[in-house]
């Protein structure tokens, strides 16, 4: 039987590829940045340039398809995955990292069909590796195999966080709280790399055991989900159930004795869903 | 007038440039971890043989130079830094790094004579970056020139650290209030690599603005405190006075703002210092 989405992947990776050296074009020049929610969250000028250069080219092929982009949503589009073939859009991964020049960029894009995830690109464009997953078939590093790490004792596992980007107190205590005790496990390490994408495209590649955050959101994790789960790798919620890609919120482990043992440790803390409707209604 | 360590130098970043490739060859194959001080406190054979080659590579054609190394000083030698030329040595800086397989690991050497250091040789040999800086002479990756961020606001900064698991609940529990406090100055974001080395060049290029540690060695700083200084920036104690390579700590910067910054927010706890004598 023909793979009806391998078109679609194909598509996918010339079009983050492409976006990527844009992003590496504009690494050299001046850049304008503005915050959006709070004075570390923020955007540039590329962020919307390689956003509407991605959906353009894909509408161009795939004029049916839905598409959910982190630029057009922040401009009010809405961010509800219906069963239409979506197209998940993070342009610029890692947008904090791209201002300041340090190494972990990415373009990421996952695709959903009936709300289920068919493949994933990261491309993290300043190492020039490009990361792909489809469901059923691996995943992949620079057509390298992926395998997630076979480590399953948490006390000789790394651990990837983030700080975030919400300078709220109430908020701030809760991700150090969590830090602090998965810290005191112990385990071999936390490392803060900067982009959700490449934390779970690193999962994938079997350098660090887990990776987990509250606060992301669906184009941050959507491709990732595939890359770990096709490396063999788990996918879970911070409470313990099944990932909700519109929770704010992922567990991406190597297994899930890890995965269960992060989840016991974390102190979830509110996030306004991805999908919370203009209307407000809950 | 020529310059009397040039030649080291040159000698340093070939036997780096080997040692980059033996750290390469072991990523390959299965890596079994020994603890050094604590759970969290890894070294490997890797470690060792990196190091043996060095020390021999360098004494074979400097047998009067002094050598601190870090798997040397584990096993008993002396960290007493002398007037000698003497080479500083981190044969894998981020073994944690190494044993999982984290794109940040390097070898780092610092040079010095009369206590001064001289040049210093970072090599980070996964992302095959070798990092140079010779007194008076610049900084360099891969040859190319890099300087500092220039960055003086601190609330547009990105700031380097790591976060590690202590036994000591109350140095523990400092530790990541310094990181909050660092955090909620606000700055732009917070970032933990893995290997002081490659975060101490990592300032020097531009790519972060700060970077600032409490509980390292010298042979982990010797190395990047030459380069951050040549690609122009700042490096002091986290009380804010001169840097002082035995003294285990450091804040490494784009700028003296951002720098004096740092030190006003963070509490110091104690870490010893490598020229303490062992009890």
């Amino acid at each position: 039987m023909a793979d009806l989405w391998q078109d679609a992947m194909d598509h996918a990776v010339a079009i983050a590829r492409k976006a990527g050296a844009v992003i590496r074009d504009h690494l050299q020049g001046e850049m304008t940045v503005m915050c959006k929610s709070s004075p570390a969250d923020l955007v540039t000028a590329t962020d919307q340039k390689v956003e509407e250069l991605i959906m353009a080219s894909i509408m161009e092929k795939f004029p049916t398809h839905s598409l959910i982009g982190e630029e057009s949503v922040s401009a009010g589009q809405p961010c509800i995955l219906t069963d239409n073939p979506t197209w998940i859009i993070d342009p610029l991964d890692g947008t904090t990292n791209f201002i300041h020049r340090f190494p972990f960029v990415a373009v990421s894009i996952g695709f959903a069909v009936n709300k289920e995830l068919e493949f994933g690109v990261v491309y993290s464009c300043i190492e020039d590796k490009m990361y792909t997953g489809k469901r059923g078939k691996g995943a992949f590093c620079n057509g390298k195999q992926l395998q997630v790490s076979g480590q399953t004792d948490i006390k000789q596992s790394l651990i990837i966080t983030e700080l975030g980007s919400s300078r709220d107190a109430e908020v701030v205590r809760h991700i150090f709280s969590s830090m602090q005790k998965i810290l005191c496990i112990p385990v071999h390490g936390i490392r803060c790399a900067g982009s959700a994408a490449i934390n779970m495209c690193l999962v994938a590649a079997g350098a660090a055991e887990a990776y987990y955050e509250i606060g992301i959101h669906c184009w941050d994790i959507s491709a990732g989900a595939v890359i770990v789960s096709e490396a063999g790798g788990v996918l879970m919620d911070v409470e313990g159930g099944p990932l909700d890609l519109m929770s704010r919120r992922v567990v991406a482990a190597n297994s899930k004795s890890v995965a269960e043992r992060i989840v016991k440790e974390i102190e979830a803390f509110p996030a306004e869903r991805d999908d919370v409707s203009e209307a407000g209604s809950a | 007038m020529s310059d009397p360590w040039q030649e080291c130098m040159d000698h340093c970043i070939a036997v780096t440039r080997k040692a980059g490739e033996m750290i390469r060859e072991a990523l390959k194959k299965d890596i079994s971890v020994m603890q050094k001080s604590s759970p969290v406190d890894l070294v490997t054979e890797t470690d060792q043989k990196v190091e043996a080659l060095i020390i021999s590579t360098i004494r074979e054609k400097y047998p009067s130079h002094s050598f601190i190394g870090e798997e040397s000083v584990a096993t008993g030698s002396s960290s007493i830094l002398t007037e000698n030329p003497t080479w500083i040595i981190d044969p894998i800086d981020g073994t944690t790094n190494f044993v999982h397989r984290f794109p940040f690991v390097s070898v780092s050497i610092g040079f010095t004579v009369k206590k001064e250091i001289e040049f210093g040789v970072v090599y980070s040999c996964v992302e095959d970056k070798m990092y140079t800086a010779r007194r008076g002479k610049g900084a360099f990756c891969n040859g190319e020139p890099i300087k500092v961020s220039g960055q003086k606001d601190i609330t547009k900064s990105v700031v380097l650290t790591e976060i590690n698991f202590k036994e000591n609940l109350d140095h523990f529990k400092t530790m990541m209030c310094n990181i909050q406090n660092i955090l909620t100055i606000p700055v732009h974001g917070i970032r933990c690599p893995g290997s002081a080395a490659v975060n101490m060049c990592l300032v020097a290029c531009g790519s972060a603005d700060a970077y600032y540690h409490i509980g390292i060695h010298c042979w982990d700083m010797a190395g990047g405190a030459a380069i951050v200084t040549e690609a122009g920036g700042v490096i002091m104690d986290i009380t804010g006075c001169p840097f002082d390579l035995m003294s285990r700590r450091l804040i490494t910067a784009s700028s003296r703002p951002i720098a004096e910054q740092i030190a006003r927010q963070i509490q110091q706890f104690p870490c010893g210092r490598d020229d303490e004598e062992s009890s």
